[in-house]
């Protein structure tokens, strides 16, 4: 048999594996060793142990748990009911300025966090059921947070990044700072749409009335600025210390944890059942990442020795005549329809892999495609009819939310992504121009 | 019968301890990192916190790796596998589990062959602080054997809900 079709055979194994539902790290890494013992007999056997030193010596994942912890540990301080309020009083009176708010609300969040389920969480116990007081339209809300909460990802810190960083062998500093401004540019453009929509379809969000607006004094406007104190302190703590140059990207993601945990505390939460209900969950969440990532890194290592991407490459350029571009375009056209499909934690270690030493090949640059993978994985955890965000959001969602609802709020809002994903590859220095002021000067 | 039934018993139980453990770990892993950065302001930075670090991690994923089976947190791909009843799910997954437990063989294997190969040589890692390897290996192979153990239970478990005995089932409504 040719290495192709071992390898084509693999992965073809690997999907009818993981449609019979078995956890996801066990499929892969079952594959990977049956097709390794054929291959290379007794050494193949060593191949899946030795991918866990592997995954020990990358310094960076260190920050995996820490960021987990500080998920869970900020949405359960209750820090955002008072962020929340403040960008409440202050957009309130522009049309769906609640929904701008919002938008603004989730982008904090995410500085302060690396994953999408704390801003979900918040946004959906928080910001849903106020919305839905103040007669916003359901789909365009729910959407909102969907939108927003994806942001998370995006936005440094960022654990996805760190996850293709370790794939791509960039330094995820200049990963993080790469996504800071396509960053930004989504939530603008998701301002933008919310605006726009709200003028021409003043129904869908109307702006606090009159007399509730001239209710808060001035004096308890500036005051409600005050809100913002905390996240600030946190956010500087870990993105500024560690732009400064005082600590390394490790540990400041340890600072990040503990002072996630102060703000807990100073917030007068951090009790017993709190501690206990975020170390479960760090617990749970570190050990589903990491025993998939040590699968797929044998998977991945199998498939580097078959010289699979290789064989793909030349079949694209060689036999197709595509150029790089093409390819490019392809293989994230490719990416957007497997992420419908499937489970997007998988996807994520299962096709970064396989492409990004392709993209390297083409002669892209790898931190801007960093980005462009990112936001491709933003919209597979929104597209129906299997996403992450989507099963959270019907979690979460207060019930009068159907999920009919929620498939249907997540049209507009991916379609902003795909325009931020098309302007990101036309102009890579949206991505590239901030990491390149830094290059050099930061560890880790 | 009562064999499967003590034996799940006793593994869950095990496993249960040792995952409430690794648990903590995170609050070493944090206090760790946190000390080098102090060390590092102080103008003298302490040389073994990284590998320690990296040590710990590996001690809090693979020990807690039971334990977070035991609570389910492994994702599935539940395209299909949602739709089905919960006697279909146990009936699938006592066959495909069988994948699982091999590669964990393999893991199993491949980390005591490692870790004796360190014990035998005296392997140290190649940094400043220059720690022996085997204490982690050996870390790691225990973390390795009690995911293989709690997978078997996880079998038994199934196997006996197919029979109609549930030992903390995961559907146990559903009997």
């Amino acid at each position: 048999m040719s290495y192709e079709l071992i390898a084509l055979f693999m992965f073809a194994a690997m999907m009818a594996l993981l449609l019979t539902g078995q956890r996801v790290f066990g499929v892969i890494g079952a594959v990977a060793v049956i097709a390794a013992l054929p291959l290379w007999g007794t050494g193949g056997v060593e191949i899946a142990f030795t991918q866990s030193i592997k995954l020990m010596k990358w310094y960076p994942l260190l920050t995996l748990p820490m960021f987990i912890f500080m998920g869970y540990m900020l949405s359960e301080s209750r820090i955002a009911d008072d962020l929340y309020r403040m960008f409440h009083v202050w957009f309130g009176p522009v049309p769906g300025g609640l929904a701008i708010g919002t938008i603004f609300l989730m982008v904090v969040i995410s500085a302060m966090n690396g994953l999408s389920v704390a801003g979900m969480a918040i946004g959906a116990t928080i910001a849903l059921p106020e919305l839905l007081r103040r007669n916003y339209d359901k789909v365009m809300i729910t959407g909102v947070i969907q939108g927003g909460s994806s942001l998370g990802i995006l936005i440094p810190p960022s654990v996805v990044l760190v996850l293709y960083g370790m794939i791509a062998r960039q330094p995820v500093s200049q990963l993080w700072l790469a996504g800071v401004f396509p960053g930004l540019l989504m939530a603008g453009l998701f301002i933008l749409y919310i605006f726009v929509r709200c003028q021409l379809q003043p129904h869908l969000g109307p702006p606090l009335p009159k007399d509730e607006r001239d209710a808060i004094t001035w004096k308890e406007r500036i005051g409600l600025l005050r809100a913002g104190f905390l996240p600030f302190m946190i956010f500087f703590l870990m993105n500024g210390l560690f732009l400064m140059g005082y600590t390394s990207l490790v540990e400041s993601s340890a600072v990040g944890a503990l002072a996630s945990m102060a703000a807990a505390f100073i917030k007068g939460r951090l009790n017993r059942e709190v501690m206990e209900n975020v170390m479960r969950k760090t617990l749970g969440i570190s050990c589903m990442f990491m025993w998939i990532i040590l699968a797929a890194l044998c998977f991945g290592a199998v498939f580097d020795g078959l010289g699979a991407v290789r064989a793909i490459e030349n079949f694209f350029l060689g036999q197709l005549g595509l150029e790089p571009w093409h390819v490019l375009i392809l293989m994230q056209l490719s990416f957007l329809l497997m992420g419908t499909f499937l489970d997007d934690t998988a996807m994520l270690v299962i096709v970064a892999p396989l492409y990004v030493p392709l993209v390297k090949i083409l002669g892209f640059d790898l931190v801007w495609y960093g980005i462009l993978y990112t936001i491709t994985c933003q919209i597979a955890y929104m597209t129906p009819p299997f996403g992450y965000n989507l099963f959270l959001m019907r979690a979460m969602a207060p019930p009068e939310i159907k999920l009919r609802h929620i498939y249907q709020s997540v049209i507009p809002f991916v379609a902003v992504m795909l325009l931020t994903l098309v302007i990101v590859m036309m102009f890579p220095e949206i991505a590239l121009w901030l990491p390149e002021q830094f290059r050099g000067q930061l560890r880790g | 019968m009562r064999f499967l039934e003590s034996y799940i018993r006793k593994v869950d139980a095990f496993n249960r301890r040792v995952g409430r453990f690794a648990m903590y770990l995170i609050f070493a892993l944090m206090g760790v990192l946190f000390w080098s950065s102090v060390t590092k302001y102080a103008g003298s930075p302490a040389l073994w916190t990284l590998e320690f670090a990296q040590f710990i991690m590996v001690g809090y994923y693979l020990l807690g790796g039971a334990y977070s089976m035991q609570m389910g947190d492994h994702v599935r791909m539940d395209l299909i596998y949602g739709m089905w009843s919960p006697r279909r799910k146990a009936a699938i997954d006592s066959v495909t589990v069988l994948f699982l437990i091999f590669y964990l063989c393999v893991l199993l294997y491949g980390g005591i062959s490692s870790t004796t190969y360190a014990i035998e040589w005296g392997e140290r890692a190649h940094s400043v602080w220059r720690p022996y390897m085997w204490p982690v290996k050996v870390i790691a192979v225990i973390g390795i054997l009690l995911m293989l153990l709690q997978t078997i239970a996880e079998l038994f478990r199934d196997i006996l809900f197919l029979r109609g005995v549930s030992v903390n089932h995961a559907s146990e409504a559903a009997l």
